[in-house]
C-alpha cells in the first residue's frame, strides 16, 4: 500500500495543460524526487497534493483513503506537509512565534478555555512552550529566538520553515526547491540532513528541486516532470540516462514554452 | 541530533505533562505589561474623583467604550479583519438589552449576556463574508453593514422603542445600588479589567496565535493546518460578543436607550471614533484600547461642556491616528516600550520626550480653550 | 390629473440628478485609486472643505459661483497635501494601515468642517445655482435639479473624455497600470498622482456643491449633523458605483452611480412596504455586488493581485 498516490491528475490554465493525467506514487520512509525544466508543472503539483489547488480530474489516495475534496488544512491534519518555493513564514512574529504557531495541529483547547485561563488551556500552553524550547535546541535556531524573519539570513529561513512544517509531525513532506537560495555549502548540508530527518523520523519526502547534486544523491527514485506529463520514473541513473529527458532539458531552450509552473 | 520532539505522532505523546514538567513550570510573576495595566486601572480608578458627578459619568463612558474597543482588538488586532462596525454590534447589545430590561422586565443578569449573544447572528453573517472579502472589500462591506443596521434595525420602532427609545434602570444587588455613580463605575472597571485580562489571554492561546498567524499570511497559516476559515468566524463572533457587552454596558450608562445614536450616518462616525482610538492606544494589544479611552477621556474633561469636544476629539485624534500609522502603527502600546527603552539607554533624550508630550497635550488645550 | 407619467418623470430626474452625484464622487474614488493604490476614504470629507470654504465666503458676501469655485480649489488643495504629506510616504505599508490612515484624513477634514461651521443643529446654505420651478405639461421639474443631472453628467462623460483621449489621461492611466515602468519612461508618478488626486477631489468637491446648497428649493440648502461625519450620507452608494466597475472601471463607474441613484428614486413609485427599502437599498445592492466580486470582471491580473493581497 502506497503512503501517498496520485491519479490521473489533470489541470488545466487557461487551455494549456498545466498538468496532464500525472500518476505517481510514494511510500512510507521514501525519499522521492521531481525534477523538470521550469514550467513543467512541479509547483503545481505540489499545490495540487497539498489542496491549494483543485484538479479538474483525477484522484489524490492517501493510505488508499481519497482526500481529493479536503482541505489544505485538513491535508496537514492527516500528516500531510508541505513548503513553498518561496519561503512563507510569520515575518511580523519571532522564530519562536513562528514555531508556537506551528504547534496549531497538536493543540486542543478552545477560545474560552484561552480566555478563562482554564486548566486545559493551561495544559496546551506548557506543552506547546516545551516543545518549541526543544525544537529551538534540537535544530540550533536558540541564537534567533527572539528575532523576526526578516533579520535572519535566507538559509537560516529556509532551516526555520523546515523546522516549522516538521513540527507538524508529517508522515510525508513535501519540499518545494530547499536548497533554492542558499549557500553552496548549505545545500551540500542538506540532503544527508534530509536522509537523517527520515531516518529518525519515518517520514516520506517527496523532494522538487533543481540542484542536481542534491537531487540525484539524495532521491531514492525520481520522476521526470515536462509540459504537465511525467515522462520518465526511475532510479537516479535510469531517469539521467533517459532520452527524452535529456532532451526535455538540452531541446528547452529552443522550445518556447507557455504555460508555467 | 535528537528528534523525538520530531516523530511523526503515532503514539501518544503521554509523558508530556508529566509532574516534573508540572515542578519547572516557571512561577507566576506580574510582568511588566501587568504592571502597566494595574497602574492604568489603578490611574483611572482615581481618575474621576476630583470632578465629582460629571468625571464619574465620563469615567464610566471611557471604560466601556474601552470594552468596545477589546471587540476591534479581537478582529482588526489579532485577526486582522478590518471591521468599520463595532459601534452597530454594540448597539445591537444596548437595544436588546433596553428591550430586555425596559419592556419585557427581565432582571440584569439575565438582559447583559443575552444582549451579547443577540450579536452572533450578524456576527456569523459579517464572519462569512470576511472569508471571501479581503482587506479593502471588507471595509466597504462592513462599513455597508453597519449602514444597513443603521437604517433598518435601528429605525424599527418595536425594536428601538421608537425615538424615545427604552428607559432602563440600573439594578440592585443585595446592598449595592448601581444608580449611585460610584458603585457604577467600579462595576466598569472590573468589567473591564475582566475582560483585558480575557482578550490578552486570549492572545497567549491555540485560537490566538492562530488568529495572528491568519493576519500574518493565510498561505502558511493554511499549510501549518489552521483553520483559516473557522478562526476568522471566531474572531467575528468573539468581537460582536464584546462589542455586544459594551453596549449593554453603554444601556445601563445612559438609562435612556435611544436609538438614533445607532442609526446611519452617527454611528458610522462613532465606529469610526471608536477603531482610531483603539489604534491610537495599540491595536494589537488587550490593553490598547485603555489608553485610547483615556486619552478621550482627556479631552473630555477638558473640554467639559465645550460645544466642539467631538469636534476637537476628532481633529486631534485623526491626526494623532496618521502620524502613529504612519510611524508606530503598534500605537502607544509600542510608543511607550520604545520610549521606554529609549529613556533606559539616553536618560536626557527619553525625558525631553516625556516632556514634550505632555506640553503639547496640555498646551494644544488650553490654546484651544483659549481660542474658544 | 395627475397622470401616472408625471411623478415617473419627476422620479426619474431625481434618480439621473442624484445618479450623477454619485457618479461623479464614484469617478474620484476610482481614479484616486486606480493610480495611486489609495481607496479614498476621506473623498466626501475633501468635499466638506469645499462646502465649508462655501459657506464661510457666501456668508461674507462674495457671490455664489465664486466662492462655490474657491471651495472646489481648497479640495483640491487638501486632497493634493493629503497625498504628497500623507499617502506618498506610506506605499510600503500594510493594507490595514493605508486604510486606517485614509480614515483618519476623513476624520480630519470632517472634524474640521464640523469645528469651522461651529455647532449649529443646521447651517443654512445659499444656493449658487438658479432655483425655479418650471413646468413642462403636468410635470414639475426645478431648475436646479436640471442643472444638477446636466452638470453631473456633462462633467462626468467630459472627465471620461478626456482621460481616454488627453496626453495627461493617457499619463495618468500609464502611472495606473504599472507604476515603475511608467517612472522607468520618464513619466513622474508623483506629479500624476497628485494630479489624480487634485481631479479626485474635485469632482467629490463639485458633487456635494451640487446637491447640498439646493435641497431645499428656494431657500437654499443646509448641512446638518448627519453631513459632517466622515462618510455623509452620500458616501457609500458612491462605493457602491465604484463597486460596479470593480473599484476600477471609470465608464462603469458612471454607470454604477445611474444605477444606484434611480434605483433609490424608483422605490417612491412602489407599493408599500417596499417603498421603505429606499435607504436601505443602496446597501442590498452592494452586498449583491460584493458577493458578485466584481473586480473579476474589470480587473487586471496585476490589480487582482494588489487587492487580493
Amino acid at each position: 500500500m502506497s503512503l501517498l498516490r496520485t491519479r490521473d491528475i489533470s489541470i488545466h490554465f487557461g487551455g494549456i495543460a498545466a498538468l496532464d493525467e500525472v500518476d505517481l506514487s510514494i511510500e512510507a520512509g521514501e525519499i522521492v524526487g521531481i525534477l523538470g525544466p521550469n514550467g513543467a508543472g512541479k509547483s503545481t503539483l505540489f499545490n495540487v497534493i497539498s489542496g491549494f489547488l483543485k484538479p479538474a480530474h483525477g484522484r489524490i489516495l492517501y493510505m488508499e483513503e481519497e482526500i481529493t475534496h479536503l482541505l489544505p488544512y485538513e491535508r496537514v491534519g492527516i500528516g500531510l506537509g508541505r513548503t513553498f518555493q518561496h519561503v512563507r513564514l510569520f515575518r511580523n512574529l519571532t522564530v519562536y512565534e513562528n514555531l508556537l504557531a506551528a504547534q496549531h495541529r497538536h493543540l486542543s483547547s478552545g477560545s474560552f478555555a484561552a480566555m478563562l485561563r482554564l486548566p486545559g488551556w493551561r495544559r496546551d500552553e506548557d506543552q506547546a512552550h516545551a516543545r518549541v524550547e526543544q525544537i529551538l535546541d534540537v535544530v540550533n535556531l536558540r541564537p534567533w529566538r527572539d528575532a523576526r524573519p526578516g533579520e535572519l539570513s535566507y538559509g537560516t529561513t529556509r532551516f526555520l520553515e523546515l523546522a516549522a512544517v516538521l513540527s507538524i509531525k508529517p508522515k510525508v513532506l513535501l519540499l518545494d526547491e530547499p536548497a533554492s537560495g542558499i549557500q553552496q555549502k548549505e545545500v551540500e548540508a542538506l540532503g544527508p540532513l534530509l536522509k537523517q530527518i527520515r531516518d529518525e523520523t519515518g517520514v516520506a519526502i517527496l523532494l522538487i528541486e533543481h540542484d542536481m547534486g542534491l537531487l540525484l544523491k539524495t532521491s531514492e527514485r525520481i520522476y521526470a516532470l515536462d509540459f504537465g506529463k511525467i515522462i520518465a520514473e526511475g532510479t537516479p541513473d535510469e531517469v539521467t540516462a533517459n532520452d527524452q529527458v535529456l532532451e526535455s532539458y538540452l531541446g528547452r531552450t529552443r522550445r518556447k514554452s507557455t504555460a508555467t509552473a | 541530533m535528537t528528534t523525538d520532539v520530531l516523530q511523526p505522532v503515532t503514539t501518544q505523546p503521554a509523558e508530556e505533562t508529566s509532574s516534573d514538567e508540572k515542578a519547572e513550570r516557571p512561577r507566576w510573576r506580574p510582568t511588566r505589561g501587568h504592571l502597566i495595566a494595574a497602574a492604568a486601572l489603578i490611574g483611572l480608578a482615581a481618575l474621576p474623583i476630583p470632578f465629582g458627578d460629571f468625571g464619574f459619568f465620563v469615567g464610566q463612558y471611557a471604560l466601556i467604550y474601552a470594552i468596545i474597543g477589546l471587540s476591534v482588538v479581537v478582529v482588526t488586532g489579532y485577526a486582522g479583519l478590518i471591521s468599520l462596525m463595532p459601534y452597530s454590534f454594540a448597539g445591537i447589545g444596548a437595544i436588546i438589552v433596553g428591550v430586555a430590561l425596559g419592556s419585557w422586565g427581565w432582571p440584569f443578569w439575565l438582559a447583559l449576556p443575552l444582549g451579547a449573544v443577540a450579536t452572533v447572528p450578524i456576527s456569523i453573517l459579517v464572519g462569512i463574508s470576511s472569508v471571501r472579502l479581503k482587506g479593502l472589500y471588507l471595509a466597504i462591506a462592513t462599513l455597508t453593514f453597519s449602514n444597513a443596521l443603521g437604517e433598518t434595525f435601528f429605525k424599527w420602532d418595536a425594536a428601538t422603542g421608537g425615538a424615545a427609545g427604552w428607559v432602563v434602570e440600573r439594578p440592585i444587588v443585595g446592598p449595592i445600588d448601581f444608580s449611585s455613580d460610584i458603585s457604577f463605575y467600579v462595576l466598569c472597571l472590573v468589567a473591564v479589567g475582566l475582560l483585558v485580562w480575557m482578550v490578552e489571554g486570549l492572545r497567549t492561546s491555540r485560537t490566538g496565535r492562530a488568529m495572528l498567524a491568519v493576519k500574518d499570511n493565510e498561505l502558511e497559516a493554511q499549510a501549518l493546518g489552521i483553520n483559516v476559515y473557522r478562526t476568522k468566524l471566531v474572531a467575528f463572533v468573539l468581537s460582536g460578543l464584546i462589542a455586544g457587552f459594551g453596549g449593554g454596558l453603554l444601556a445601563l450608562l445612559l438609562i435612556t436607550v435611544t436609538p438614533s445614536a445607532f442609526q446611519s450616518p452617527l454611528a458610522e462616525a462613532t465606529s469610526i471614533l471608536l477603531v482610531t482610538l483603539v489604534a491610537i492606544g495599540g491595536m494589537d494589544r488587550a490593553i490598547g484600547p485603555l489608553f485610547g479611552a483615556v486619552a478621550l477621556v482627556i479631552q473630555q474633561q477638558v473640554f467639559q461642556g465645550a460645544e466642539f469636544f467631538f469636534a476637537f476629539v476628532g481633529i486631534y485624534a485623526a491626526v494623532v491616528l496618521i502620524v502613529f500609522m504612519m510611524f508606530r502603527p503598534g500605537g502607544i502600546v509600542q510608543a511607550g516600550k520604545r520610549l521606554v527603552e529609549v529613556t533606559k539607554a539616553r536618560p536626557a533624550l527619553g525625558l525631553a520626550i516625556w516632556a514634550f508630550v505632555l506640553i503639547t497635550n496640555v498646551g494644544g488645550a488650553w490654546l484651544f480653550l483659549a481660542l474658544s | 390629473m395627475i397622470t401616472l407619467a408625471a411623478p415617473v418623470t419627476e422620479v426619474t430626474v431625481f434618480g439621473l440628478s442624484s445618479g450623477a452625484v454619485y457618479a461623479l464622487i464614484a469617478l474620484g474614488l476610482v481614479l484616486i485609486y486606480r493610480t495611486t493604490g489609495v481607496m479614498n476614504f476621506a473623498q466626501w470629507a475633501i468635499g466638506l472643505i469645499a462646502l465649508v470654504m462655501y459657506v464661510v465666503l457666501s456668508n461674507l458676501g462674495l457671490p455664489g459661483p465664486v466662492a462655490a469655485a474657491i471651495g472646489m480649489a481648497a479640495a483640491v488643495g487638501g486632497g493634493v497635501l493629503s497625498y504628497r504629506l500623507v499617502f506618498r510616504r506610506i506605499s510600503g505599508s500594510g493594507q490595514i494601515i493605508v486604510i486606517l490612515i485614509s480614515i483618519g484624513i476623513a476624520q480630519f477634514f470632517s472634524s474640521l468642517a464640523a469645528f469651522a461651521l461651529g455647532f449649529e443643529q443646521f447651517t443654512r446654505l445659499q444656493p449658487w445655482l438658479p432655483v425655479v420651478d418650471w413646468h413642462i405639461g403636468s410635470v414639475a421639474v426645478r431648475s436646479s435639479e436640471i442643472i444638477t443631472a446636466a452638470t453631473a453628467i456633462g462633467v462626468a462623460f467630459g472627465f471620461l473624455l478626456w482621460f481616454r483621449l488627453s496626453r495627461t489621461g493617457r499619463a495618468l492611466r500609464a502611472v495606473a497600470q504599472n507604476r515603475e515602468a511608467a517612472m522607468l519612461a520618464g513619466i513622474d508618478a508623483v506629479r500624476y498622482s497628485s494630479i489624480a488626486w487634485g481631479i479626485g477631489s474635485a469632482l467629490g468637491a463639485l458633487a456635494l456643491l451640487l446637491v447640498l446648497p439646493h435641497t431645499a428649493g428656494e431657500q437654499g440648502g443646509l448641512i446638518t449633523v448627519f453631513d459632517v461625519t466622515p462618510f455623509g450620507t452620500l458616501l457609500i452608494p458612491a462605493f457602491g458605483a465604484a463597486l460596479v466597475g470593480g473599484l476600477v472601471h471609470l465608464p462603469m463607474a458612471l454607470v454604477g452611480g445611474f444605477i444606484f441613484g434611480l434605483s433609490r428614486e424608483l422605490l417612491v413609485l412602489a407599493p408599500q412596504p417596499w417603498n421603505n427599502l429606499r435607504s436601505a437599498v443602496a446597501a442590498i445592492l452592494i452586498v449583491f455586488l460584493l458577493l458578485l466580486r466584481t473586480e473579476r470582471f474589470f480587473a487586471s491580473r496585476q490589480e487582482l493581485e494588489a487587492l487580493g493581497g
